[in-house]
């Protein structure tokens, strides 16, 4: 009894501090994205904290307003719904949950990558801005020749790409979050980073740390699903190339277009706390080296290491134009085909 | 300095509506945001497209008809506090569009200066503006959204 | 072909602007998709109509000018040019030939900023924000020259009636500044268009996209680098009288994609630079404006000009006090925006736009008073009616 009471009371702690670590952290990540892009665009760019820290900040101190949505009570809850669930896909990855049966294992993280992806089906069918069919103007000419056609807001067409990015464009990423396991030949995290880094247990001395002796990262097969859960990540976030769903050039913003005020916040805050928590994923299963908030070594070491992909990304994004459905397909096929090979070897090992 | 009033300084987003005037200042203030040279990015200033995100919107160009709810309505979406900034000549008094017709004496097809549409914070007057005043410009707004409730 | 088979049956439409990131200036775009394929397409221009030709009526020819340069903003030098040009031809002013080299230079210098603009605006559109800051970053180069030059940076109000102003003669150390700026310019812009050519994401996104066939741009006469890039030989600077001294090509490709539409506009800057530079060597002297005239009755005249996308024509006439009547302008996107309207059928929503955006609409220029033609009545425009029945008095 006093044990679950313990280990409960670690949990919530620990829970409270990896968040409160992480979304400070995260808001860092866009200013250093920003900033790299800027200077391979042979510009100053914005400060450091600009887009991400003092943007929120701004944000939340702006008038409330009302969205204009289909169901704006339930557009609004979309916000919180997923900042909610951005937050648990983060804390699964911290030890004190690997012991949550079944929540701090691939099913858990998959789970909750789905559910985050679903969200943006629901936004782009809710929001209704005044940027596309709504805009008033008189455009509706008496020659037309297609008078009465069913005029859709753009964020509709932006959920309709999401549920095909969903289908086919985020396969890759779970392909490759699965070698880590095969390796490990469990469902566990707590496996995986047992199997790369055997010294590591959370019940540890809070000062001491570890350094992995066997990471994937550094076999062929998990260097190769690096590669896949790296193009993964860009698409789960979608950024360029794979920003199809939200192109900035037809869809604006696609189903967040409408989320102003402290709403804005919430978004700025998800997508911020998903690109650290998936980087930090990305950390614990193929380096070994997890998120321990009651180890500062450990989640100093993951948090300067998960630096990575976010800085792969902004060069990435600086380097490539959007891709449209034309090159997505083909990318997304061929990367699960990487995904599925990286499998196979990983079987070998 | 509180921290409202320093979160409303370090980061600020313009939204640009362009109603009809001739092209040059639209130009000039995509250029003055978005080219090395100028780079507005470095003051902490954003370019966005979405009136739902936007602090400060630059109209430039007298307001033709056909742009003229768009304009009010993508003004009214705009979250408090806000500010308007009106770039070029012509959003200013009207320029060579309003004032400077032979037969018709003032031209009564366009809305100008954009003041007799929306309330207007800053006149960046100039055909067209240089960027460098179009930045001083972005930046003589800010009090008026540092001092906001 | 049934009747029935004529007839596509079509999902939705989207539609997009007047405000919006990859239109900028305020035009609607509407289009008719099929999931993701765009079946039909249909372009609102009247968002900047301004009543742009009725300014003009009454006003003395040079305060006309005035309006006239104020046209539009990326080739205001064209239409102040052209303005003139209508005047010195019908009352027959002579021009000195060191004006025609300086308005052929500032011509090329907006050609030049004008293309890259371009390119800042098509690869934001395409996506890569890198190539479109560097476009950005080199068109500063020439934006300085025309502040050199003219005296600011998007009006430089370089002609007037029989010349130039003389405050925009090149003195001997401007000549020096030009000729440096653009040999830095050029070693910097062919590594920049030799990075385009060689990036495959890029290329993949344009190429074959936006098909409009020679027969195609000759029917919509999509004039400019739109319908030179599909094969159309078609530039009046070849016929103009100002550009007889200088020795240039005409960049014609066959792809007849967007990718060639933007290759051309490419290649044209080099030739533009071979132009700048013979117009500073063998500048010759003598005075820049000739100021003998007075403004008398004139009849209708037209001008045209090869401007940065295509084909310009000024029309006006002068009354018995001098003052303009029934201007009338038409600029080439009109046309190209037709042709385009057509080419993007058959693309992706994301590519259509990019296809629009591929012939460089300008919609300050091209939001005109129209003549409405409907098979049955016919509206006259200003233009016929004052042929047949005179001056209003
Ligand atoms: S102020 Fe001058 S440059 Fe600006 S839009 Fe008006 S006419 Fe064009």
């Amino acid at each position: 009894m006093d044990a679950t009471i313990l280990f409960l009371a670690q949990l919530i702690v620990s829970s409270v501090i990896a968040l409160a670590i992480a979304t400070l952290y995260s808001l860092v990540l866009p200013g250093i994205e920003r900033k790299i892009q800027a200077r391979i665009q042979q510009r100053v760019g914005p400060p450091i904290l600009m887009p991400g820290f003092w943007s929120v900040i701004k944000f939340m101190y702006k008038a409330r307003t009302e969205p204009i949505a289909q169901m704006p009570r339930f557009y609004k809850f979309l916000i919180g719904f997923g900042v909610g669930v951005v937050s648990l896909l983060f804390l699964f990855n911290t030890p004190y949950w690997w012991f949550m049966l079944g929540w701090g294992s691939i099913l858990g993280i998959a789970g909750m990558l789905k559910l985050e992806e679903v969200i943006y089906v629901f936004m782009g069918s809710q929001s209704q801005s005044i940027m596309s069919t709504s805009m008033p103007v008189p455009d509706t000419v008496r020659g037309s020749k297609w008078p009465n056609i069913r005029r859709e807001f753009n964020e509709q067409h932006s959920a309709e790409r999401s549920l095909k990015m969903m289908l086919i464009g985020s396969l890759p990423l779970y392909l490759a979050l699965l070698v880590p396991f095969i390796v490990a030949q469990s469902v566990n995290i707590g496996s995986v980073v047992v199997t790369q880094n055997p010294a590591y247990s959370p019940f540890n001395s809070w000062l001491s740390f570890s350094l992995p002796t066997s990471p994937i990262l550094f076999t062929v097969p998990g260097f190769i699903a690096a590669i896949v859960y790296f193009l993964g990540f860009v698409v789960m976030l979608n950024e360029k190339p794979f920003t199809i769903l939200k192109a900035k050039i037809d869809m604006i913003e696609g189903g967040v277009l409408e989320y102003a005020a402290n709403l804005r916040a919430g978004y700025y805050l998800m997508r911020n706390l998903l690109m650290f928590a998936l980087s930090s994923i990305f950390v614990t299963l193929f380096l070994g080296i997890p998120f321990d908030p009651f180890m500062p070594a450990m989640f100093l070491m993951n948090m300067v290491l998960s630096l990575m992909l976010p800085i792969a990304l902004s060069v990435l994004v600086a380097f490539s134009p959007i891709f449209t459905f034309r090159q997505i397909y083909p990318t997304a096929i061929g990367l699960s085909a990487l995904g599925v090979l990286a499998m196979i070897l990983a079987l070998s090992i | 300095m509180t921290l409202k009033s320093t979160s409303r300084k370090k980061a600020i987003h313009v939204m640009l509506c362009y109603t009809g005037g001739c092209n040059g200042c639209d130009i000039e203030v995509v250029n003055a945001l978005l080219s090395p040279r100028y780079d507005l990015e470095q003051y902490g200033v954003m370019l966005t497209w979405n009136p739902r995100e936007a602090d400060v919107l630059i109209v430039s160009g007298v307001v033709s008809w056909q742009m003229l709810e768009p304009l009010k309505k993508i003004y009214s979406l705009i979250p408090e506090p806000k500010a308007v900034v009106a770039v070029g000549a012509c959003a200013c008094n009207g320029n060579v569009y309003k004032n400077l017709v032979g037969d018709i004496k003032v031209n009564e097809d366009v809305y100008a200066p954009v003041e007799s549409v929306i309330p207007v914070d800053v006149k960046v007057p100039g055909c067209a503006p240089r960027p460098e005043e179009i930045i001083q410009g972005a930046v003589k707004g800010l009090p008026k959204l540092m001092g906001a409730p | 072909m049934t009747e029935a088979n004529n007839e596509k049956m079509i999902e939705k439409e989207l539609s997009f602007g007047p405000v919006h990131p990859a239109l900028i200036e305020p035009y609607r775009i509407r289009l008719f998709v099929n999931d993701e394929i765009v079946e039909d397409c249909e372009i609102n221009i009247n968002m900047a109509y301004r009543g742009m030709e009725k300014l003009f009526d009454g006003l003395p020819v040079e305060k006309a000018l005035l309006i006239a340069e104020r046209v539009c903003g990326i080739c205001s030098h064209v239409h102040a040019w052209n303005a003139v040009r209508v005047i010195e031809c019908g009352l027959g002013i002579e021009v000195p030939p060191r004006a025609d080299y300086i308005r052929v230079l500032v011509q090329e210098f907006q050609r030049i900023t004008s293309h890259l603009i371009f390119f800042g605006h098509a690869f934001e559109v395409v996506g890569h924000e890198t190539l479109a800051m560097r476009a950005l970053l080199l068109r500063e180069q020439f934006m300085d020259l025309m502040q050199y030059v003219g005296g600011n940076r998007v009006m430089p109000s370089v002609p007037i009636i029989g010349g130039i102003r003389p405050r925009a003669d090149l003195t001997d150390s401007l000549k020096k500044t030009i000729l440096e700026r653009c040999d830095a310019f050029e070693a910097k812009y062919a590594q920049y268009v030799q990075r385009i050519l060689d990036d495959p994401l890029v290329i993949s996104r344009v190429n074959g996209i936006g098909l409009l066939t020679k027969e195609d741009a000759i029917k919509y006469h999509a004039t400019g680098p739109t319908g030179r890039a599909s094969g159309w030989r078609y530039d009046l600077r070849t016929e103009m009288k100002e550009y007889k001294p200088f020795d240039f090509n005409v960049i014609v490709l066959d792809g007849c994609d967007t990718k060639d539409r933007v290759v051309d506009r490419a290649l044209e800057v080099l030739e533009s630079l071979k132009i700048i530079h013979q117009v500073v060597k063998n500048l010759p002297d003598g005075p820049v404006v000739n100021r003998n005239w007075v403004a008398k009755e004139m009849p209708f005249t037209t001008a045209y000009l090869e401007t940065y996308r295509g084909e310009v024509m000024h029309t006006y006439g002068l009354d018995h006090q001098g003052l303009v009547r029934n201007y009338q302008i038409r600029t080439p996107t009109i046309t190209n925006l037709a042709a385009m309207e057509h080419a993007c059928v058959g693309d992706h929503v994301t590519e259509a736009i990019l296809t629009i955006a591929s012939c460089d609409p300008c919609l300050t220029c091209c939001t005109r008073t129209e003549v409405v033609d409907s098979g049955k009545r016919r509206t006259m425009t200003d233009y016929e009616i004052v042929r047949k029945y005179g001056w209003r008095k």
